[in-house]
């Protein structure tokens, strides 16, 4: 399944990378993430509780950076697994900048097994949709707030 | 005084139905032993993956979890794997790879239900995906990922099957005026029975003894599996003890063996405990034995006045990961070749092709005996395809070439005997029932108007009492069955069976035979199966093959019974036993109908006061080979409305006239006939398991598998003609699968007659409202 889209983000390029590819930080927009354990500067694991209609599952996510192209292209692969059920997520995501603006371009290849793809096959699309609404007005949230500002100031 | 006593042909309420109306069954899940572990199974997520590791550490520290088996633990018993009925063998649990979505990876034992689950969620399993394949026809395309790497053969071909005269078919389709073709897919279905499968394995250190408890159709074939696979590990088949209780429904889903039966004995030789596994809902759709599943192009050539000449049908099979069908061991199509079905075709050719696929393993029956549903299916379509292509009346077309009554015995192309019929009759009946030339001229009006309405016709030919053992054996086993009677001094029958009913209601039928043969009342006559520590070796129930192979064991066995009875009789009334003959169910003398003896008389004289010179007692036991298969028959039509707004289809009326030889028990019958509709009318517009590219089961649970209930089933109307098999011993045929065989074709032989003035020749089966509703916009018919 694939899933795709576009955000328009009032701030500049290099704060939107570093927000992004900063596990720390963009994290705090994944859906209730009971742990996160960085491994090196492009791996790190993740827990998340999840659910598709019926189904819902604390998934074990192991992640990996495997294309930085600072500031402007990143591919991140995300595996993971709960009792019953398999995701993988290859995500990619290109940023363009307008000035103080930044354009994310984003698309995701989800491949689910198990018990979530039998069950909520009907509903993943509905449910992929409300969690990725969820995750960018976040991400959107936190990167043109004031208090943000300070934070990526460093860049990465 | 047939009815009186209960005898063959009275509709006596069902014995059995005293404890199950009132709760009081006793099933598998109902066992509770003291100490009991539970078992419960970690599954696959993937369809094809290889395992790179397990980490049972987490579940081991759970307080409770006694104990985690995985593959790999297996190994050095040599139980990781296990052989199918099909000369094939199946994992218990995978050491490296696993090749279906929901199959076993790992086992928990807790002391608790919830324990064993908490068990299986804290299993950490690392896969890595290997490419899936869900499509039989690519699954045998060359340079398709090779499933099966255990087998030298490398490609997913399980067995090529073929039987007919090629040649002659060949020829007769290069001469024919006429020539038909049809593809068809039936799909992947489930029994769905109402009671999953289950076992208590309760392994006794002390006496070295097994018991188990268990859901199984054939406990007997069962016990010589257990003893022929863990043989080697001390089990021998005198001190096995299998016990299939109340039963819930089979359908040919209990025939098998599954890895959740061999990890509970495992776990409780392993453990010393008593272990009990039962399967959820999930996991029963998603794991155990599918059925159907055949991918089917059927030819047809005929003159062009409409007489059937010949019949050609390519099939490819999907078996899923590993052939675990339940067939007789000669027939890997099961009895794929009784497709000429109700007509004399001079010469037909039949192949088929199995194939493994990213798939749970099966091929079983359900409820028609051997493939028998996917055949009379394919006829009775084609039929109908002939029909719309000379523009002949479906019926009509029927009559026109049906086997003659008078050609009976009937030796079909396919090598198979029909032992007796009278199709015309049938199809007469029921046309004459539900008023066919009056739905014919309503249907014309209603079309003029732009309403649809359809009638479709199935008039299907059976082949059920596997069987003669000649041709019949599973591993090896002959399909014989047998039953064992003793009377009592005070005239009461015990009568113990080599089936086992799951509903059926054999402590009734099969009590109605000994009534009957015995003239003792049917109340007095308890039957017992299921415990093969006392009944006498029987392949059990499946394939409609109780009635018509352990039937004939219980008529011949009480005959045997009666004979002695005669000689006492004759004792006991001082005449040359030559004189003594059973008249009115008594003993009598020939032309003194005053001296009689009644069985009880005899049966208290057999313990008491028997010839000297004689052996005491009155029993019997009859291991009972039939001399041929049988061929139940019938004629079914189907009237539906379609919603030209919705596409769905509204069954309006159903007669369903049955012909199953001597009817034991007219009541049963047709709840049996009620039954098997509903079950052929659920693959017909309902059910289907469907899998996603990367192997996913669509329809592994009742939210997404549509089962029929009472609000989708429709009003069924039987009627009956009886033709007796002139060679089962009190003439009956079998009739458990009947319907489920042929309900399917006349339902979609009426959707499709509905839409024939569309231009449509066929929909592939099951009809759901979009399928139709897509038809409907094409042909601007849509509302």
């Amino acid at each position: 399944m694939r899933f795709e889209g576009t955000l328009d983000i009032a701030a500049p390029r290099d704060r939107v990378w570093a927000f992004l590819t900063d596990p720390k930080q963009v994290t705090t927009c994944a859906p209730d993430v009971q742990s996160l354990d960085l491994t090196d500067p492009t791996h790190f694991k993740v827990v998340v509780k999840a659910g598709v209609g019926p189904i819902k599952g604390t998934f074990n996510m192991s992640v990996e950076f495997i294309d930085l192209r600072a500031p402007e292209h990143a591919e991140v692969l995300a595996r993971g697994q709960a009792p019953g059920s398999a995701v993988e997520m290859r995500n990619t995501m290109d940023l363009v900048a307008a000035g103080e603006r930044t354009t994310l371009r984003w698309a995701s290849d989800v491949t689910v097994n198990g018990m979530i793809a039998q069950v909520g096959a009907r509903l993943m699309q509905g449910a992929a949709d409300k969690i990725t609404q969820q995750v960018f007005s976040c991400i959107q949230v936190k990167l043109e707030s004031p208090a943000s500002a300070g934070i990526s100031a460093n860049p990465a | 005084m047939s009815v009186e006593i209960g005898g063959i042909g009275s509709s006596v309420k069902r014995k059995e139905d005293a404890r199950f109306i009132r709760g009081k069954g006793k099933y598998v899940d109902d066992v509770k032993l003291p100490g009991m572990l539970y078992l419960d199974i970690a599954r696959s997520p993937y369809a094809h993956a290889r395992i790179k590791s397990i980490d049972t550490s987490k579940a081991l520290k759970i307080p409770g979890v006694a104990a985690v088996i995985t593959g790999k633990d297996l190994v050095p018993l040599n139980l990781h794997w296990m052989p199918t009925l099909m000369s094939d063998k199946q994992m218990v649990l995978p050491t490296d790879t696993v090749l279906y979505q929901a199959q076993e990876v790992a086992a928990v034992v807790a002391t608790e239900r919830y324990i064993a689950a908490d068990g299986v969620a804290a299993i950490e399993v690392e896969y890595e995906p290997l490419p899936v394949v869900v499509d039989p026809k690519k699954a045998l395309e060359p340079g398709a990922p090779v499933l099966r790497e255990d087998r030298e053969q490398k490609n997913n071909h399980i067995w090529h099957w073929e039987v007919g005269d090629k040649a002659g078919t060949d020829k007769a389709f290069r001469d024919a005026e006429v020539v038909v073709k049809q593809d068809l897919y039936i799909p992947r279905i489930h029994v769905a029975s109402i009671e999953t499968c289950g076992i208590v394995a309760s392994w006794d250190k002390v006496e070295g003894k097994l018991t188990v408890w268990m859901t199984t159709q054939a406990p007997h074939a069962i016990r010589t599996v257990i003893a022929l696979v863990a043989g080697h590990l001390g089990l021998a088949e005198h001190k096995i003890r299998v016990i299939s209780p109340d039963i819930g429904g089979g359908f040919g889903g209990k025939v098998p063996v599954y890895p959740g039966y061999v990890l509970a004995i495992g776990a409780s030789v392993l453990t010393g405990a008593p272990v009990k596994w039962i399967e959820d809902r999930s996991e029963n759709i998603q794991a155990d034995s599918f059925a159907r599943d055949y991918h089917i192009s059927a030819e047809l050539a005929a003159k062009k006045d409409g007489t059937m000449q010949a019949l050609r049908v390519k099939t490819i099979a999907d078996h899923g990961a590993f052939d675990a069908a339940a067939n007789p061991s000669k027939y890997p199509a099961g009895l794929f070749h009784i497709i000429t079905g109700s007509y004399p075709f001079q010469k037909s050719f039949v192949e088929v092709d199995g194939a493994y696929t990213n798939k749970p393993p099966g091929g079983i029956a359900y409820r028609c005996s051997f493939r028998v549903t996917e055949a009379a299916f394919t006829i009775e379509r084609l039929v109908d395809v002939l029909a719309l292509e000379l523009k002949k009346d479906p019926a009509a077309l029927r009559m026109q070439n049906f086997i003659k009554p008078e050609a009976f015995p009937y030796k079909s192309a396919l090598g198979w005997e029909y032992d007796s019929g009278d199709y015309g009759r049938a199809l007469k009946l029921a046309m004459d029932t539900i008023d066919y030339a009056g739905l014919r001229k309503e249907q014309a009006t209603k079309r003029a108007k732009g309403e649809l309405m359809g009638i479709g016709i199935s008039s299907f030919t059976e082949i059920v009492g596997a069987g003669p053992s000649k041709q019949f054996d599973i591993l090896g086993i002959k399909m014989f069955d047998s039953a064992e009677i003793r009377v009592h001094p005070t005239g009461k029958a015990m009568v113990r069976l080599g089936v086992k009913s799951q509903g059926q209601g054999h402590e009734t039928t099969f009590a109605q035979i000994v009534a009957e043969e015995l003239g003792l009342p049917v109340g007095d006559i308890a039957v017992e199966e299921g415990d093969t520590d006392t009944a006498p070796y029987g392949l059990g129930t499946y394939a409609s093959r109780s009635t018509p192979v352990a039937g004939g064991a219980t008529a011949i066995a009480a005959r045997k019974i009666r004979e002695k009875a005669r000689l006492i009789a004759a004792h006991l009334l001082e005449a040359n036993p030559d004189d003594v003959e059973w008249k009115d169910y008594k003993f009598q003398v020939k032309g003194v109908p005053a001296k009689t003896k009644t069985m009880q008389e005899v049966a208290f004289a057999a313990y008491t006061n028997h010839p000297q010179g004689m052996e005491a007692g009155l029993e019997a036991v009859d291991y009972y080979d039939p001399p041929n298969l049988t061929y139940p028959f019938g004629s079914y039509i189907c009237v539906v409305d379609i919603d030209r707004g919705t596409g769905e289809v509204k069954i309006r009326r159903f007669v369903a006239v049955d012909d199953c030889g001597t009817i034991i028990n007219p009541m049963i019958v047709e709840g049996q006939i009620h039954g098997g509709l509903t079950m052929g009318l659920a693959p017909a517009l309902y059910e289907q398991i469907t899998y996603d590219e990367q192997g996913n089961i669509q329809g592994g649970n009742f939210m997404d598998y549509l089962l029929p209930t009472a609000m989708e089933t429709p009003n069924w109307e039987t009627a009956k003609t009886t033709t007796p098999s002139p060679h089962h011993p009190i003439g009956a045929k079998g009739v458990g699968e009947s319907a489920t065989v042929g309900a399917p074709a006349a339902i979609a032989n009426a959707v499709v007659d509905a839409l024939a003035h569309l231009g449509v020749r066929h929909i592939d089966i099951p009809i759901t409202p979009w399928k139709v509703q897509q038809i409907l916009k094409a042909n601007g018919a849509a509302e």
